[in-house]
């Protein structure tokens, strides 16, 4: 291994370093300088989000074990955004007296979490798959349980470390399948011998399930909405936006590398389950007050169009995909972002009735939360729109007009709970709305960068354009 | 070794069984004990003795002492157990069941794939583990000291004390 | 070499042939089986009475006593007159215990200790089974007379008890650590865990000569953390008398507390064994490099004389420590376990690592 090599691994090379440095600050600093550990944490991440960025060399690692490609990078740069604004967002929370003293461990967390999913979207075999996988997981488990002296906290906490135990293990029965029955645990060797005998088949659906635990797709949600309820707001925006996104890009990558053979049959399984994913998310969103659990169950009915765009299967299907993610990063971080300011601001307010005119009291946070709910929702101005438009142009490529019928009808469902909170900002009336304040400097940066976001990869076509280009070579 | 084979399997499943079925906590992880000892049998019948041993070390003298100290602090009985009506068990029968009927009907016709070297019955010593891990291995290796990393910050975090509250 | 007079590889082989010839190979296997059981049984019912006696003896000592003086001369029967009282006693049923869990625990105690001594090489040849992994296979059997001291702590159903189960689960549990990387250390310098190979390898020249300074911080870990290990004093809290009573066996009478007794005194042999092997080249006589007739006259020491001598050496140790420092608070314990003894070793791994890699050794 020549030393040029590492440069593949930079994502995760980096930000094993600042988890280092960050460890290391903790331990040699006193009470005092701790405060030092926030910005140093966000400056960290955001150099080396913009380091990623920089050109650097594709290939593989470790006999194929570590892949880097173009695209894989491109998903790491996502993710790293994701990171960044989610770090930033929590600034302003982490510095109230119950936090302070567990500051550093919520950015270690965080980091290693990132170190995993990078690792897992470089995967080239399942075991390195599978470490990345825990690893994405198991501290998150422990973050969700960040507030400690909260019951609902606790309790999110022990569910996600249950489900993801669960999860684990159903999609590590269905790797031991595959490997009984291929005799590798590499993608490529797997791939080239995926034939469709019915223990392979039965490997598959253990894994799909497996996967699907982890993106809450439908039979298998019913973790998300308690979970997304009782974590800390920044952890729920973290979970329901940067896990969820990795787990996508891996599971895509996965299902057009390694399960290409069986193809036609991981398509009908799809199929049914987006559409009831979509179909039951809404279904469920509409009846929500508490605005976590609402989201919740849009980020399960937005998971549901986001495997459109895999049934896709194209070229054009996988930029979607990715251009989607990036995309709902921004929305649906504006929209967390939001609700965290004024959770942080109110003591505890989350509720939709609580936000009874808002408009009156804060425009600027009921602008950006609108136009987050609008991009969500797709509404044509902000990137939301462009991003539904590329999954349907997928989808319609392959002529999947039922999914497709089912997929529009579901988006002008999501249209009339998305603009539930929005009605409740702007006409509900109400004797005590949240009253004014000034959300700090952090804030209103991370705010910043989600509206940016979501109005310049709507308008910008050159992204898309080029994360399609990068799309050949998964 | 057949007879050995045959009499640890039936050692594993039984005590596997009574795992599931023992009324009182205490005696499903003592059966969860028997249960790993004859898989690290297995293993040495393999001739894993590596395996077998780290097996017993990591499972049977860590992992379920700190089972058993949780469960002994929680002081749990039969009495906690949650009630679970009769629809819920009849459920769970029938699904587990068709499971059951799924899997076996899949592994029936499972063709058998050649080993990759049947002729290094030494795969297991632990020169070999060293190697392959070392070697072949080493990413993986080192991204699990990343997990360990994070999920013992994860532990701290969780019991750390509260300097303020306190 | 001189100690071939001493090789017991033939002898051994010529009992596995002759019951190969008399019988099929299945019952040839049993019947060795039970033969080795009933040798280590005996071993260790002997070793067990002498090292009470040696105990009790040796505190006296410390303490400026005399000790047991009245059966036999020297009082050296007293402890056979104290197994026949333990025998005759009623085994006192506790109506709110876990039957099944009280009766079995002091089994699995005695078991864990008993499964260890098969690994220890007593002589060349007399070995009752050389795992390629023995040091491994050691501490992993040690591991399991834990579960035996849990179970009897919660079964007993007596706050006492179970505080001091749990005691000595976290101590042992922690213990552990230290006592295998210690181990670790010494097989570094030898490329092997199987017992047979370290002994050999130190013919010429014990491991904490050869290994120096990491070879000997090993040993001195090894030595404190397989006391506490071990449950003896000064990390005796899991039956701390003025406080628990007992601790974990304070429900337990006649023979099954003689088990939970014997257990200990088998662990401290096992362990002190294990060290005599590890660092002091268990049966190899002392071998100075260059010094010839010096080493034909140590070669003439039967190796099992070694043997025990050094055991008996690290066993008076261990009881040094028992009688000469207070004990330890469960904090205290923990603390010199994760905090010293447990950076120590790492760093010493690495040491060790460093000076193999550089030849640095003897």
């Amino acid at each position: 291994m020549r030393l040029e090599d590492f440069l593949l691994m930079r994502h995760e090379l980096l930000l094993t370093l600042i988890a280092i440095i960050i460890l290391i600050a903790e331990i040699f600093t006193d009470d005092f300088k701790k405060q030092g550990i926030r910005p140093l944490s966000i400056i960290l991440m955001a150099i080396v989000t913009i380091v990623g960025f920089l050109p650097a060399p594709t290939g593989t690692l470790f006999g194929g074990m570590y892949q880097a490609t173009d695209m894989r990078l491109m998903m790491k740069n996502i993710l790293n955004i994701g990171a960044l604004i989610v770090f930033i967002q929590s600034a302003s929370w982490l510095k109230s007296d119950d936090n302070q003293n567990k500051v550093s461990e919520f950015f270690l967390l965080l980091i290693s979490t990132l170190i995993g999913m990078n690792f897992m979207i470089s995967s080239g075999d399942f075991l390195m798959f599978y470490l990345g996988l825990e690893l994405a997981t198991i501290p998150i488990a422990a973050l969700a349980a960040y507030d400690r002296y909260s019951n609902k906290s606790s309790e999110a906490g022990i569910k996600l470390i249950l489900i993801s135990a669960l999860s684990s293990g159903i999609l590590l029965y269905g790797i031991s399948m595959i490997y009984g029955t291929v005799g590798s645990v590499y993608f490529d060797k797997v791939s080239v011998a995926y034939g469709a005998t019915p223990l392979q088949i039965m490997s598959f659906i253990f894994f799909f399930t497996g996967m699907a635990f982890k993106i809450s797709i439908v039979p298998f949600h019913l973790w998300t909405a308690d979970v997304y309820e009782g974590a800390p707001v920044n952890v729920t925006s973290y979970l329901s936006v940067v896990s969820k996104g990795a787990a996508v890009f891996i599971f895509s990558i996965m299902l057009v590398t390694v399960f290409q053979n069986i193809a036609a049959m991981w398509k009908d399984v799809m199929w049914i389950t987006a559409a009831i994913t979509m179909t039951l998310g809404n279904l469920f969103a509409m009846r929500q007050n508490n605005l976590k659990r609402f989201l919740a169950f849009s980020s399960i009915s937005q998971a549901g169009f986001i495997m459109l765009g895999i049934i896709g299967g194209s070229e054009l299907g996988m930029a979607a995909v990715v251009y989607y993610i990036l995309v709902y990063i921004f929305s649906n971080l504006g929209a967390f972002g939001v609700i965290a300011a004024i959770s942080n601001a109110s003591g505890g307010k989350e509720n939709m009735s609580d936000y009874d005119g808002l408009y009156k009291t804060n425009p600027a946070l009921s602008l950006t939360l609108t136009l987050a709910l609008f991009s969500l929702a797709g509404i044509p101005p902000v990137a939301g729109f462009f991003g539904k438009f590329f999954l349907f142009t997928a989808v319609a490529e392959k002529g999947y007009w039922w999914l497709l019928t089912i997929a529009v009808l579901n988006t002008i469902i999501s249209l009339y709970y998305y603009l539930l909170p929005v009605k409740a900002m702007f006409i509900n009336k109400a004797e005590t709305s949240i009253a004014y304040f000034k959300s700090d400097g952090w804030t209103k940066v991370g705010l910043i960068i989600c509206v940016a976001g979501m109005v310049i990869v709507g308008f910008a076509s050159v992204i898309f354009e080029y994360i399609r280009t990068l799309s050949f070579g998964l | 070794m057949t007879f050995l084979f045959y009499l640890l399997a039936a050692v594993a499943i039984l005590s596997a069984l009574m795992v599931v079925f023992s009324r009182s906590p205490i005696n499903s992880v003592i059966f969860l004990i028997i249960c790993f000892l004859s898989i690290a049998g297995h293993y040495i019948l393999l001739n894993a003795q590596f395996l077998a041993v780290v097996h017993i070390i990591v499972y049977t003298g860590a992992i379920m002492v700190l089972f058993l100290f949780v469960i002994m602090l929680l002081n749990l009985n039969t009495s906690n157990e949650p009630h679970k009506s009769q629809l819920t068990r009849i459920t769970a029968v029938i699904t587990g069941g068709l499971l059951l009927l799924v899997l076996i009907a899949a592994t029936k016709d499972a063709v058998l794939i050649q080993a990759k070297n049947p002729a290094d019955y030494n795969i297991g010593l632990v020169k070999q583990i060293g190697q392959t891990l070392f070697k072949q291995f080493l990413l993986p290796f080192e991204i699990s000291s990343v997990l360990f990393i994070s999920a013992m910050v994860g532990a701290v975090m969780l019991g750390k004390k509260d300097s303020k509250k306190n | 070499m001189a100690f071939n007079i001493y090789d017991f590889t033939s002898f051994t082989q010529s009992i596995d042939q002759g019951l190969n010839s008399v019988m099929p190979a299945f019952w040839a296997m049993i019947t060795e089986m039970v033969i080795i059981g009933v040798a280590i049984l005996a071993f260790y019912a002997l070793v067990g009475l002498f090292l009470v006696y040696a105990e009790r003896k040796v505190c006296a000592f410390m303490q400026n006593r005399v000790g047991p003086n009245r059966v036999g001369p020297y009082g050296i029967i007293q402890t056979i007159a104290d197994l026949i009282k333990l025998l005759m006693k009623e085994l006192v049923e506790i109506k709110k215990a876990d039957k099944l869990l009280f009766t079995i625990a002091p089994f699995i105690v005695i078991i864990a200790s008993f499964m260890a001594i098969a690994a220890i090489p007593f002589a060349k040849g007399l070995h009752a089974i050389d795992f390629n992994i023995g040091v491994l296979y050691v501490v992993a059997v040690s591991s399991l007379g834990v579960v035996g001291i849990l179970i009897a702590g919660w079964s007993s159903n007596n706050k006492y008890s179970l505080i001091g189960a749990m005691r000595s689960g976290a101590q042992i549990v922690s213990y552990e650590l230290s006592v295998g990387l210690s181990l670790i250390t010494a097989c570094i310098l030898v490329g092997s865990l199987q017992l047979s190979t370290i002994v050999e390898s130190q013919a010429d020249g014990w491991l904490i000569f050869k290994g120096h300074i990491p070879a000997v911080i090993a040993f001195l870990i090894y030595l404190v953390a397989s006391t506490a290990e071990t449950n003896r004093g000064p990390f005796d809290l899991a039956e701390a008398e003025s406080e628990l009573t007992a601790g974990f066996h304070v429900e337990y009478s006649g023979i099954k507390f003689a088990f939970f007794f014997l257990a200990e005194y088998m662990n401290m042999f096992i362990v002190a064994s294990i060290g005599a092997t590890i660092f002091w080249g268990g049966w190899m006589p002392l071998h100075i490099g260059g010094w010839g007739s010096f080493n034909m006259v140590m070669d003439y020491i039967p190796p099992f004389v070694w043997y025990i001598g050094k055991t008996a050496v690290i066993i008076w140790i261990m009881m040094w420590f028992k009688w000469t420092f207070p004990r330890l608070r469960i904090d205290q314990l923990l603390t010199l376990e994760w905090k010293y003894l447990l950076p120590i070793n790492l760093f010493n791994i690495l040491l060790m690592a460093f000076i193999v890699l550089m030849g640095w050794h003897f």
